[in-house]
């Protein structure tokens, strides 16, 4: 494995605009995966160990968090973000491995492309609970 | 210099860099990396699950009970345990980028491995119900 390199590389190989991006989306990552494991799977323990909710996760549960406009916010931002960030945390790795980084365009596009892709699929089934 | 810093010291480290210089330094840097790539495993995976929804309420009820059981929710765990540490040692490399705490770059990473075993703790506590269910 190749030495860890230091902040001025960093921004230097993967520039400035993905480096500065993934820590602002990191931050705000802090905020929205606190809420989505908060909801998902705390919030609805009590009612689980006292009986009075099956599961912490069913359909209709999901359904009704959704149907409120802040959990629908909340849910696509995370989608997006969370994306962004891990897909642009995986080519900051691969810039450091040979083969991909003599490729840069092409593996950037690619990665781009994968998390497009991947987005319109996770909207579509968050849409499945809203519409 | 930090009494700890030179004692962690493995090879004489430049205090403008992030990771190099201290034992716990390379740790931070290789669990964020492992962290951060197992994340991304998950995430498709758990978009994969949700998916399922398209499938109807019916399937997606099935697929979840399935998901929650015992085993799963000790994995969850472990997701959490991951999200903590990655997230907190994250807040660490920002504050470093702002010039913040570089000279106690070992006792920041114990503090991040600390608080992640705390909450990670408390989180088990308030599962155990959901873990020794039936
Ligand atoms: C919860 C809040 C999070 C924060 C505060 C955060 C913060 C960070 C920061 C600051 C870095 C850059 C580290 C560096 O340049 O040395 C990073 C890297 C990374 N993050 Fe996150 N992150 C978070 C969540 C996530 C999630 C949920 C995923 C996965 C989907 C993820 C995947 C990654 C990956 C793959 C890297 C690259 C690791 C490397 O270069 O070795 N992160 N994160
Ligand atoms: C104990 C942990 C978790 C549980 C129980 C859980 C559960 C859920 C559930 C029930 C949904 C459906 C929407 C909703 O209810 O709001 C969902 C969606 C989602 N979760 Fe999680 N989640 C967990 C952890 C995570 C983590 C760590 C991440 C980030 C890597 C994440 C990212 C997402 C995303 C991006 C969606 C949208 C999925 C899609 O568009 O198909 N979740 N999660």
């Amino acid at each position: 494995m190749s030495a860890p390199s230091t902040s001025q590389q960093e921004k230097m190989v993967t520039g400035f605009w993905p480096w500065f991006l993934q820590r602002v989306s990191g931050f705000l990552l802090i905020f929205l995966v606190g809420v989505h494991i908060w909801m998902t799977h705390f919030s609805g323990l009590g009612d689980v160990v006292r009986g009075h909710q099956e599961e912490l996760v069913l359909f209709e549960i999901v359904k009704q968090r959704l149907a409120q406009g802040l959990f629908i916010f909340i849910d696509f931002s995370l989608l997006a973000l969370v994306l962004y960030h891990g897909l642009n945390g995986m080519r900051n790795i691969l810039l450091e491995w040979g083969p991909a980084a003599r490729h840069a365009a092409g593996m950037t596009t690619g990665l781009w492309l994968l998390g497009v892709v991947t987005f319109i699929y996770g909207a579509w089934a968050l849409l499945a609970f809203i519409l | 210099m930090a009494f700890s810093f030179r004692y962690l010291s493995l090879h004489p480290g430049n205090f403008q860099d992030r990771y190099s210089g201290t034992r716990s330094g390379w740790w931070a840097w290789f669990l964020q990396r492992l962290t951060g790539v197992a994340l991304v495993g998950y995430l498709f995976l758990h978009i994969a699950v949700i998916s399922t929804a398209r499938a109807g309420a019916d399937t997606f009820d099935a697929v979840l009970i399935f998901l929650q059981k015992p085993f799963f929710v000790v994995l969850d765990l472990f997701l959490i345990a991951a999200v903590l540490y990655h997230a907190l040692n994250g807040v660490r490399v920002l504050l470093f980028d702002a010039g913040i705490a570089i000279r106690q770059q070992a006792l920041m990473f114990w503090i991040c491995m600390l608080l992640t075993a705390a909450i990670t703790g408390v989180a088990g506590y308030f599962s155990l119900p959901l873990i020794f269910r039936e």
